[in-house]
């Protein structure tokens, strides 16, 4: 009963959060992605709740919370990842660039050539560097192999992986370090050229230097994609993002400016997870 | 004094403990050693007395054994060529046949299936692995010769028998059993023994992997193909090669339907024999040294092919490995 009351405090809150605090804190700046009324069920389970939240382009927006809150299955819905998967099920809008991706007619295949996905752990495929990055691209360009080659540079170089695999393109990528297989996977999601960058946890499994490389190079992406970050680590979402939406229990119980959020949260419970009291 | 006492009582207990557990380690690592020698044995054991068995029809007839096609127990004229040629072609038609789809049921089982039907399709995928070889002989004897002979042989007569090149291949009367019967059975048995293997080895793919590739806009056939299929190649090629020793050495169910004639014809319609189906059917009519031990070298050539497909297999994962570059 205890836990019910407090979810009901929470529900309240948020109603008031996106008028007040999010329309003011993206002022002047284009939703690339819009969520409007947003429910998703794991069969009869209902993981997020009524979520509205809007994604701006060229920003990082983090999503922070304890485990098991709904924000990795927020993000899995943007590109419909979840689509695999019977008895999973999302209701609500998801507005990319005007359109609603959760609407059957959606071609999955383009949306996730539009929104690129990074995963908790490296998935390099099982195959060579070069082939990894021009896996994605052949799905949907017919490149010459000069073409193919500059793509593949292309997409290192933004990754910042370039110079430390220029000499061994042909090598396997799970020959890689772990922090450059994720560098490698981002790279892959670069080079289909999508709009939208969804990183889950990129970071989660990689040492101290790797993740700041990591970051650094979220941080430089930024000027092209509209990113959307899910993290454990608050110092990260604080470091790379530039709005922040802090969800508990399936629900969106804060969003607005990351500096907001983490020097003068609205919500006592966002107050309480960015100080370390629970979560 | 007490304290001192009670101290070296700990250490004598400590080491006498040390002593066991060394001497347990020791015993334990000398009997799996034994065991891993008795297969070895074993192993020896066979080559040997397969060589030693086939000397008097090597000293007859000599390496040309293997190349001639005359096996005639009057004249003790004995040559294996038809039994290999029958044993590669059978099961180059059971792969042709069994390999496509076991993938397509193992894909369909682990990619697209849905969840009520898994468990279903899973377990007659089993009981298809746990029928008798004799029952697939029988069933192939009354009812698929015939069916073959009625309908399958007639069309491919009439149809691929008539193109040019092809028509080698596919002419004769239909007799319903014979080599591409006998393929196609083999076919079905090592269907079940591929799938499950493949299906087993689809399973080990991280879900994480393929929705990378599925998050790039991959299709279903485009992670089967460029990711599940690279990650699992070490089991699959496995899956294959059981797949392939069942069919080199599959006896019974052969021996019903392949007509057992040691010629080799060039239509695929004809009857033959098998390797395994020659021994089968002719040791207990071997007469004679130079027969029962021309029977016994048609064994080492089967031990030969096996020996030989397994190596192949190895250099082809080698090969595959260093095109992935790993």
């Amino acid at each position: 009963m205890a836990d019910a009351s407090r979810t009901m405090d929470i529900r309240t809150e948020v109603r008031r959060q996106p008028t007040g605090n999010g329309a003011v804190a993206g002022a002047g700046l284009a939703e690339k992605i819009t969520i409007r009324d947003l429910n998703f069920y794991y069969d009869g389970f209902r993981a997020l709740k009524n979520i509205n939240l809007p994604l701006y382009d060229r920003r990082v927006t983090a999503f922070i919370g304890p485990s098991g809150c709904g924000k990795s299955t927020l993000l899995r819905i943007l590109n419909r990842i979840y689509d695999l998967y019977p008895k999973q099920r999302a209701e609500g809008e998801v507005l990319l660039d005007g359109d609603n991706i959760l609407s059957a007619k959606q071609d999955l295949n383009l949306l996730r050539a539009r929104v690129g996905m990074v995963f908790q752990k490296p998935t390099p495929f099982p195959m060579s560097i070069y082939d990894n990055i021009a896996f994605g691209v052949k799905l949907y360009e017919k490149l010459s192999g000069d073409e193919m080659d500059e793509r593949v540079e292309f997409s290192l170089r933004r990754a910042a992986l370039w110079d430390e695999v220029k000499d061994k393109l042909r090598q396997s990528g799970l020959s890689l370090s772990g922090g450059q297989q994720q560098r490698l996977c981002i790279a892959r999601a670069i080079a289909v050229k999508p709009s939208v960058l969804l990183l889950d946890e990129p970071t989660s499994a990689l040492d101290p230097i790797s993740t700041a490389k990591c970051e650094e190079l979220v941080d430089e992406l930024k000027s092209d994609y509209c990113i959307a970050i899910v993290t454990h680590n608050m110092q990260q979402a604080a470091r790379v993002s530039d709005f922040t939406a802090f969800m508990y229990l399936g629900e969106l119980v804060e969003y607005g400016e990351t500096e907001t959020i983490f020097t003068n949260p609205s919500n006592e419970k966002t107050a309480e997870y960015i100080t370390g009291r629970f979560g | 004094m007490t304290e001192i006492a009670v101290v070296s009582d700990r250490t004598s207990l400590a080491t006498s403990h040390g002593q066991r557990q060394r001497l347990q380690d020791a015993a334990f690592r000398l009997s799996t050693l034994f065991f891993a020698l008795v297969v070895l044995t074993l192993l020896g054991g066979v080559i040997i007395a397969l060589v030693e068995g086939s000397i008097p029809a090597l000293k007859a007839f000599g390496l040309g054994f293997v190349a001639t096609e005359v096996w005639n127990p009057v004249t003790e004229k004995f040559g294996a060529l038809a039994p290999i040629y029958g044993t590669l072609i059978t099961s180059l038609i059971a792969m042709a046949v069994g390999v496509p789809v076991s993938f397509g049921i193992a894909i369909f089982l682990t990619e697209v299936c849905p969840v009520w039907l898994k468990r279903p399709l899973g377990v007659a995928i089993e009981l298809l692995a746990g029928i008798p070889s004799i029952i697939y002989g029988i069933w192939g004897l009354f009812v698929f010769a015939p069916f073959m002979q009625s309908t399958v042989q007639p069309f491919l007569i009439g149809t691929l028998g008539q193109l040019p090149f092809l028509e080698d291949i596919f002419m004769g009367p239909p007799y319903g059993i014979g080599i591409l019967t006998a393929g196609i059975i083999l076919g079905i048995m090592v269907l079940p023994f591929i799938t499950s293997i493949t299906r087993d080895v689809f399973e080990t793919v991280p879900p994480m992997l393929k929705e990378s590739a599925y998050g790039l806009g991959a299709t279903t056939w485009e992670v089967v193909w460029r990711v599940v299929l690279p990650y699992t190649r070490v089991g699959v090629v496995g899956g294959l090669m059981l797949g392939l020793g069942r069919a080199l050495g599959e006896t019974m169910a052969v021996t019903f339907v392949i007509g057992n004639s040691h010629r080799i014809a060039s239509s695929i319609l004809a009857p033959g024999t098998t390797i395994s189906a020659a021994i089968a059917n002719e040791f207990t009519e071997a007469v004679g040294d130079v027969y029962t031990s021309s029977l016994v070298a048609l064994g080492l050539i089967l031990f030969v092919i096996t020996f030989i497909v397994l190596t192949l297999a190895k250099l082809m994962l080698l090969r595959l490995q260093r095109n992935a570059g790993t």
